[in-house]
């Protein structure tokens, strides 16, 4: 049995400004993560990926980061226009929205402190609350529609090594407001470290939010991110997850859809290389009638790389006409290649249609000989194949230079292979 | 250009070719015959250098043993087979892998590779003879084609790759009368002294739109017969029975 990891009180005296009141609740919640340690496979939502083993294995003593380095130079996207966001190491260094009404827009340095003192099933929201002093708050006043995405450049820069940032972050979208955001991780440290993240979204009447979240670089991060959105009537919600590269990634999704004709659509491509562990982990709480889920999960896990699903689909039992789908597709490249995937329904309401599959296979051996026909190596056919299979979700990108540069920086990572 | 002496090929430790004997020169079309199950699409997938066969004999192809050559060095060397049941492979373009392909096997010739607009002209205009619509090509490659628009885009294929020697493993079968003349039309402005044919299908029909040179029947994983053209139309008239 490993020991738990536990982190020094001296981390917290780290954070200034910090009152009593909130020096006080910051330990109480370190204490209950101490006690707890690093959630492992013995509760059910980290059954497939034990990172009290996995952080054991990989880090001896971590340390909460400074953030006084600045970032080596940066290829900002050229490829279309758009707002931009920077942030380093999880804290808000500077933001531009060349083509907004400003005033319809508030952003600012997130820095929560009125959080709770729970001892929380998820450790790791403890050791947030313990620690997080860094984020992002965004939100984007009633009746306004975005003219261009924003582009959230999250770079960690190279002196990161084990360190462990914590972070929480805010976006609340008004009534009948839009935003289209692409979260593009760059990673410039050649070294481990942890990055937790927690995010609330709110999305009132009628808003709609459209996310891209990029992890396109080989790295040695461990991530974790908790996003808890709240849903209101007439809302939309669409997230395209495209990760491959960290050494680690855990991306842990809960909505609760609140109001009637919500449309909650999760989506992701994962390209899990030698080595690597990921997990997508979703919860839709469908709470009152009339509301759509969507998601599908594709997944490509090479040899000794590990890929995890879990999906549940919560119906309340007045959540009637409720419209909810779930799919995982994972290909595997090797003999040693692991994907679990765990699809759940919980369903209370009668009245509803609900379906989920899940299927894992290798790469077919008769499409592969076809395309050697063709003159192309087993390797090329094989990256093809991968790129196919990876293609479906990326081709329900509707802006095509968005969905080029994602196809593009994806295709890079498959070629590496 | 190809020469088979004695082939043997066994799959699951069942021998299904036993011991086949064949000669193709330059700029002939041989016709390769035979009822279900004789051994005509293992002939096809040998050659092309399938895995999964244990194979003995010797394969020669100008002047060069195959057996140690792996597939795609086969296609790249210039020998091209026509799938019976071309694959579906989704989210691949058809034009992307088209033109991957053709690269792949310029460069392996020490060729200069093709650009886009290059490449598209070439497309446009072997399309155009095939009569496919070129909307398809920027589809997913055969993904919701029908039997006919899969069995010409191997022939757009073969079109665009230009290869020295073409195994069409039963091409007509599937296509009604109209695609089958068009695919025919297609081979047949292909032929050419330097290019070879091994024609296989079950019937005689295709083989009046494709005149061979030789007809050969496989029956039972061997060559029992060969002929000039009258054999496929005594074949046709008599059955396969009646040759054994």
């Amino acid at each position: 049995m490993n020991e738990n990891f536990k982190i020094s009180s001296s981390e917290i005296k780290k954070i200034k400004p910090l009152n009593q009141k909130e020096k006080k609740i910051r330990l109480e919640n370190l204490k209950l993560f101490n006690q707890q340690g690093f959630p492992s496979r013995n509760q059910e939502d980290w059954k497939f990926s034990d990172i009290n083993q996995i952080f054991s294995k990989n880090f001896k003593n971590l340390e909460s980061f400074k953030n006084k380095i600045k970032p080596k130079s940066i290829n900002f996207i050229k490829e279309f226009d758009h707002n931009h966001i920077l942030m380093v190491n999880g804290k808000l260094e500077n933001s531009e929205f060349k083509f907004e009404d400003k005033s319809k827009i508030k952003i600012k340095s997130y820095n929560d402190s009125n959080f709770s003192i729970n001892n929380e099933e998820n450790s790791l929201i403890n050791l947030n609350n313990a620690l997080s002093n860094n984020g992002l708050f965004l939100e984007v006043a009633n009746n306004y529609r975005l003219e261009k995405a924003i582009i959230i450049y999250n770079v960690f820069t190279d002196d990161l090594k084990d360190n462990l940032l914590n972070n929480k972050n805010k976006i609340i979208l008004g009534k009948n407001s839009e935003l289209h955001i692409v979260e593009y991780n760059i990673n410039q440290s050649k070294n481990k470290f942890i990055y937790n993240t927690i995010e609330n979204i709110i999305l009132n009447e009628n808003a709609s939010l459209k996310t891209i979240n990029l992890q396109a670089n080989q790295n040695e991060g461990f991530f974790y991110k908790f996003s808890k959105g709240k849903m209101k009537s007439n809302s939309y919600y669409s997230s395209f997850i495209f990760s491959s590269g960290p050494k680690f990634n855990k991306i842990d999704a809960e909505f609760d859809l609140e109001g009637e004709n919500c449309d909650c659509n999760i989506k992701s491509a994962l390209f899990i290389d030698k080595g690597k562990h990921q997990e997508i982990k979703t919860k839709i709480n469908h709470l009152v009638p009339n509301c759509k889920s969507y998601q599908k999960i594709k997944s490509v896990v090479d040899a000794e790389g590990k890929g995890v699903y879990q999906g549940k689909i919560y119906v309340k039992d007045i959540a009637q006409k409720t419209n909810a789908y779930q799919l995982s597709k994972a290909l595997l490249l090797s003999e040693n290649s692991e994907f679990n995937s765990k699809p759940e329904l919980e369903i209370y309401a009668d009245d509803v249609k609900c379906s989920h599959g899940s299927t894992s296979g290798s790469v077919d051996e008769n499409s592969i000989h076809y395309l050697m026909t063709r003159g192309l190596s087993k390797k090329q056919a094989v990256q093809l194949l991968v790129n196919g299979f990876l293609n479906e979700i990326i081709g329900d990108i509707k802006s095509n230079s968005v969905k080029k540069f994602i196809e593009n920086k994806i295709e890079i990572q498959i070629h590496g292979y | 250009m190809l020469v088979i002496k004695n082939l043997k090929a066994s799959i699951n430790n069942r021998e299904i070719l036993k011991g086949l004997n064949l000669k193709i020169n330059p700029g002939e079309v041989h016709a390769i015959m035979g009822p279900n199950g004789s051994g005509k699409s293992t002939l096809a997938n040998v050659l092309s250098g399938k895995n999964g066969y244990k194979i003995s004999g010797e394969v020669k192809y100008l002047g060069e043993s195959l057996n140690d050559i792996p597939v795609e060095e086969r296609a790249q060397k210039g020998i091209f087979l026509a799938f019976q049941y071309p694959l579906e492979i989704p989210g691949v373009n058809t034009n992307n892998f088209l033109k991957t392909s053709l690269n792949t096997i310029k460069k392996a010739k020490g060729e200069k590779e093709i650009d886009t607009i290059a490449f598209l002209e070439l497309v446009k205009e072997k399309a155009k003879e095939l009569g496919i619509d070129e909307k398809i090509l920027s589809r997913q490659l055969n993904v919701g084609f029908s039997g006919g628009e899969k069995k010409k885009n191997e022939i757009l294929q073969m079109k665009i790759l230009d290869p020295n020697l073409i195994i069409l493993d039963e091409t007509d079968s599937g296509l009604d009368i109209d695609a089958l003349k068009i695919i025919s039309d297609g081979v047949n402005s292909s032929r050419s002294e330097k290019k070879s044919f091994l024609v296989i299908t079950h019937y005689q029909r295709l083989l009046e739109y494709i005149k061979p040179d030789h007809v050969h029947v496989l029956s039972d994983g061997k060559i029992i017969k060969s002929g000039t053209s009258e054999l496929a139309l005594e074949l046709e008239k008599k059955g396969y029975k009646k040759l054994n």
